[in-house]
């Protein structure tokens, strides 16, 4: 339902304004650091990883202004309807983007442990995977911004690919470990990389539920994608 | 519309899910309403109501100012008969009978429908009095009956324990709240089946307010209670269903949860959220 209309307490749509903003600034902040984790990993770039750590405290502090600005707004506007949805849904949304940006300073410190190993496979999965999930996020920082109902639904869709795509790797690093145990302490800090960008994938979704829920006050018709299966995996050598 | 809450119940994920548990399923209806147009002369103030009040529910009724809300309530205890030109047609059932049919004798609807004002309206006589006046007029008690029936009502308005060693002292020297309360009281001392609450604490402080609301709690285990108020989150509070009134017509009617979350109609949500109004 649109809100086109203004309140008839201008300073309401102000105030309404700027949480939007808020969520806008630390969602493109957590997409940089985002990016700079997946180039820290694929570049060997050790600034790159210092940059996406250096984000992080940033992104709290925007994380409990937000908090603390949707308190003050639902104590003394006691908000309704789509109002209300929006206030709630930017305390979510604001939870989310700080837990991925915490997420994205975990891969990028990773990155620079794996950087010190001579890494005998290609890292072209997890490319792949780190392209994907940036893109999820753009769109959802999108969608955030214009209320876009349709791109959050397409976000929420393509979780499945980034889940299979994780799956695969988990199969494919545990064989490098079987292979060579010296492939053991990289391999275990890529899947921790590949978990956490997954779940980085899975909180771009809940973003995506979000937002569709402010904006229309129903929840999306239909059953979430749920694809990380590696926590039922058994992978075994060969007797 | 009568109001069915299917639409809303399927709802189970986290964040639309509190809205699921926030409502339980309406009552079968004690009032129904259909087709209701009511005229202050020419003028046509309600326009094809259909509303159906849920028994032992509240039904919360919202809307601007000339909305018809009000207009509503005058139609549900025939109040507007006392003023010549003013009239109604369509169906106002209650137990198979139409309220709105001419031949209703109103003495007696009026002992089934109470109804509390605004502005307290106590009687310039003493609490005890306040109370029996409207009892006598529909039951000959003994003067012990009498006493049992004043205590049971003040007990149930919540007023019982501030007003009980007074009695006999004049209504008009009770707080704004109290004469209120008082006249919660006067009302159900008639054991009616309906009670219409026209903002009945719009004159009346935050605790007060609250003390009303608390007492509308209380009361809807045994009454079916329509509350016309200017207040949102008073409507928000106290209603299990909200209906929202627009130049006349009912523009909604869904649990309040729904109507205060997500409501259907556009001109709801610029209403609830202070877009227009």
């Amino acid at each position: 339902m649109s809100d086109s209309t203004e309140h008839l307490v201008k300073s309401f749509d102000n105030e309404l304004k700027r949480l939007r903003d808020m969520l806008t600034e630390m969602g493109g902040i957590v997409e940089s650091q985002v990016a700079s984790a997946a180039e820290a990993i694929m570049n060997r770039d050790s600034n790159a990883a210092t940059r996406a750590v250096e984000e992080d405290p940033k992104v709290d502090a925007l994380e409990r202004e937000v908090e603390q600005f949707v308190i003050r707004m639902l104590a003394l506007r006691q908000p309704m309807a789509g109002d209300l949805r929006r206030i709630v849904a930017a305390l979510k949304i604001t939870g989310d983007l700080e837990r991925i940006g915490d997420y994205a300073a975990n891969v990028a410190k990773r990155s620079i442990v794996l950087a010190q190993f001579n890494l005998p496979y290609s890292l072209a999965g997890l490319a792949h995977m780190a392209h994907l999930v940036q893109e999820q996020l753009k769109l959802i920082i999108d969608a955030l911004g214009s209320n876009d109902t349709a791109k959050a639904i397409e976000v929420w869709r393509s979780d499945r690919v980034v889940d299979d795509i994780y799956n695969a790797l988990f199969r494919e690093l545990i064989t490098y470990m079987m292979e060579d145990p010296r492939n053991i302490t990289p391999c275990t800090h890529l899947l921790f990389i590949a978990k956490n960008l997954e779940r980085i994938g899975d909180h771009a979704t809940n973003i995506a539920e979000t937002v569709y829920y402010a904006v229309e006050g129903e929840v999306i018709p239909d059953v979430r994608p749920k694809g990380d299966t590696s926590a039922y995996a058994v992978v075994r050598p060969k007797d | 519309m009568s109001m069915t809450s299917e639409s809303t119940q399927s709802q189970n994920a986290s964040f639309g899910g509190v809205q699921a548990r926030a409502h339980a399923a309406m009552n079968a209806a004690r009032i129904s309403i259909r087709n209701l147009d009511f005229f202050y002369g020419d003028h046509r103030a309600l326009k094809g109501i259909a509303l159906d009040l849920p028994d032992r529910q509240v039904t919360g009724m919202i809307g601007p100012s000339g909305c018809g809300k009000s207009t509503l309530l005058r139609v549900l205890n025939r109040m507007y008969d006392l003023y010549p030109g003013q009239h109604a047609t369509g169906e106002v059932m209650m137990d198979g009978d139409n309220i709105i049919d001419p031949k209703m004798d109103l003495n007696a609807l009026r002992a089934r429908i109470g109804m509390v004002f605004q502005k307290p309206t106590p009687f310039p006589m003493t609490i005890a009095e306040n109370i029996a006046f409207g009892v006598k007029l529909h039951e000959r008690l003994s003067k012990s009956a009498m006493e049992e029936r004043i205590e049971w009502s003040l007990t149930r308005a919540a007023l019982w324990g501030e007003v009980k060693d007074r009695l006999q002292t004049s209504a008009m020297g009770l707080s704004g709240g109290q004469q209120q309360r008082l006249c919660i009281a006067r009302t159900i001392a008639v054991r009616p089946e309906v009670i219409l609450l026209d903002e009945p604490t719009s004159a009346l402080d935050p605790i007060s307010t609250l003390k009303i609301e608390e007492l509308i709690d209380e009361l809807k285990h045994d009454f079916t209670i329509a509350i016309v108020t200017h207040n949102m989150q008073q409507a928000a509070r106290c209603a299990d269903q909200v209906a929202f009134f627009y130049l006349g017509e009912m523009v909604e009617c869904a649990p309040a949860a729904q109507i205060f979350t997500s409501p259907k109609q556009k001109r709801t949500q610029e209403y609830v959220t202070g877009r227009f109004g």
